[in-house]
């Protein structure tokens, strides 16, 4: 028999901030995070549009032994998590319980600044040999494995990188887990920075990303609008706390959603270009899933990342699953504020969509002013967020590049 | 410059624990050296003073051993009392 479960604890960093109140509060307001910033330091070097953690000091935060051993993807992951792990109440789980708690991570791009160091010390600083650390801050499994060794967790230490839909997967794995009785908790969640040169140029060349100045950058991104121009790159850590509802209860945690479902699928059509079908493909295995028909969801946080092609896909696809009900679908994608944190994306928006559900209220897409005709037929949140008093089921959508689609479906707990 | 010194200033790198705390005697796991990160300093000193210390080195446990170990080619005099 299926277990229920449940989301206990959420953390996140991000270009509006780490506090979890004030950063969605930020959301609902519309600000964007999203700011010119330089790229490199020689010749060549980029100004792009990006969400950067600002305030974010993995220093301070975990001092110099310990953030010298972790490229930035995983500082802003163990962050993450760690704040997760607290606000979920946990501090005190015994070290024969965190045994069995597993740990399952999401990354898209990995270890880009470390990457660059290495290729910079033997390609451009001619050195022979490169840092020892290389392999073991590089490494695609370093943040997950830096968050169970902090926290002293022994079950299974898994990472996907499924590009953008990196940590929406993991997440449904460890959901998937907790459901099927092989933990009572676990983390979840994903963690990128995309700013090492190479990463940058090689986004630059695909021709994708948002331009705009220091006056416009922060409305760079805008999806569904007519006149969108591309994506936001942007780094970010987020992790949830899923748990068995039992066990949760048992010990009195509080409850910040309920996870109800999760659906993937691949297009196997292209490897960029997104494919109506595939994600109709998940968008129903998720709702199967979950045991849901289109009319009980209320809220999709939409993978929405701005480009040409990207949006009306995806509206699409929600035009052919939900039908007769997308009209009143509500739909907002937050990349407009928070920018497109890569494989860190489904956690970072899952964690919104728990927010929406347990303050009611759902966060816009910004700087939208003109929803293009090819991206209408649901209701858009533009502008600040609404009131949502009704709001009792929510999708979070990750499509990603390789075709890899990969829905979650949360609830009001209860 | 004693290599002493020269140990603490490179260390500041690496850990947080004051210059002061950084005596002979002193573990280097308990200052927050651990084998990664010794590996690095041990390739940075390298690479800064463009020596060799060979590869098949002592792992040193104190910072009198690291002192020890790298004075002979650093120039320094490795004098423990500093």
């Amino acid at each position: 028999m299926n277990r229920r479960v449940v989301v206990t604890g959420l953390g996140w960093v991000t270009p509006l901030g780490r506090d979890v109140d004030a950063a969605f509060d930020a959301l609902l307001g519309g600000r964007s995070g999203l700011a010119l910033h330089r790229v490199g330091t020689g010749e060549p070097s980029y100004e792009v549009v990006a969400g950067i953690c600002r305030e974010f000091d993995p220093v301070a935060e975990f001092g110099k032994p310990r953030s010298n051993q972790m490229d930035r993807f995983s500082q802003l992951g163990l962050a993450a998590a760690l704040d997760a792990w607290s606000m979920a109440g946990l501090e005190h789980l015994s070290p024969e319980a965190r045994e069995t708690v597993g740990v399952h991570w999401g990354t898209g791009v990995g270890a880009t600044a470390t990457m660059d160091r290495g290729y910079q010390d033997l390609l451009v600083n001619k050195k022979a040999r490169i840092s020892p650390l290389s392999i073991v801050l590089g490494m695609h499994n370093a943040a997950g494995s830096h968050i169970a060794l902090a926290l002293g967790l022994g079950g299974p230490c898994s990472t996907h990188s499924v590009a953008c839909a990196s940590a929406t997967m993991a997440i449904g794995q460890a959901f998937q887990a907790i459901r099927a009785g092989s933990a009572d908790v676990a983390v979840a969640g994903g963690s990128d920075a995309p700013f090492g040169l190479g990463s940058v140029a090689a986004w630059k060349s695909l021709q994708v990303l948002a331009e705009g100045d220091q006056a416009s950058a922060p409305r760079a991104c805008r999806p569904f609008s007519a006149d969108r121009a591309g994506l936001v790159l942007a780094e970010a850590g987020a992790a949830l706390v899923l748990e068995d509802y039992e066990h949760a209860r048992a010990r009195g945690a509080t409850i910040l959603a309920e996870m109800l479902g999760f659906g993937a699928s691949c297009d196997h059509s292209h490897l960029t270009k997104p494919f109506q079908d595939g994600q109709v493909r998940a968008l129903r295995a998720v709702l199967r899933d979950a045991q849901l028909m289109p009319k009980d969801v209320q809220y999709v946080n939409a993978h929405g990342t701005a480009t040409q092609e990207g949006d009306p896909t995806e509206i699409a696809a929600l035009r052919a699953v939900f039908e007769a009900d997308a009209a009143a679908l509500r739909v907002s994608a937050t990349k407009s504020m928070h920018g497109h944190a890569m494989g860190a994306a489904g956690a970072l928006e899952a964690c919104i969509t728990v927010m929406s559900l347990r303050r009611q209220r759902i966060p816009p897409t910004a700087g939208c002013e003109e929803v293009d005709v090819s991206c209408q037929g649901v209701r858009h949140v533009l502008g600040v967020g609404q009131d949502a008093a009704d709001l009792r089921v929510a999708l979070s959508s990750s499509f990603a590049f390789g075709g890899s689609n990969a829905v979650l479906a949360l609830g009001q707990p209860g | 410059m004693d290599t002493l010194e020269l140990i603490r200033g490179a260390l500041a790198d690496y850990i947080d624990t004051p210059a002061e705390n950084i005596v002979p005697e002193a573990v280097l796991a308990d200052i927050g050296v651990d084998s990664l990160t010794l590996a690095e300093l041990l390739f940075d000193l390298e690479d800064k003073h463009a020596v060799h210390l060979g590869d098949d080195i002592p792992r040193p446990v104190t910072v009198g051993d690291l002192v020890a170990l790298v004075a002979p080619y650093l120039g320094g005099s490795g004098a423990l009392a500093a």
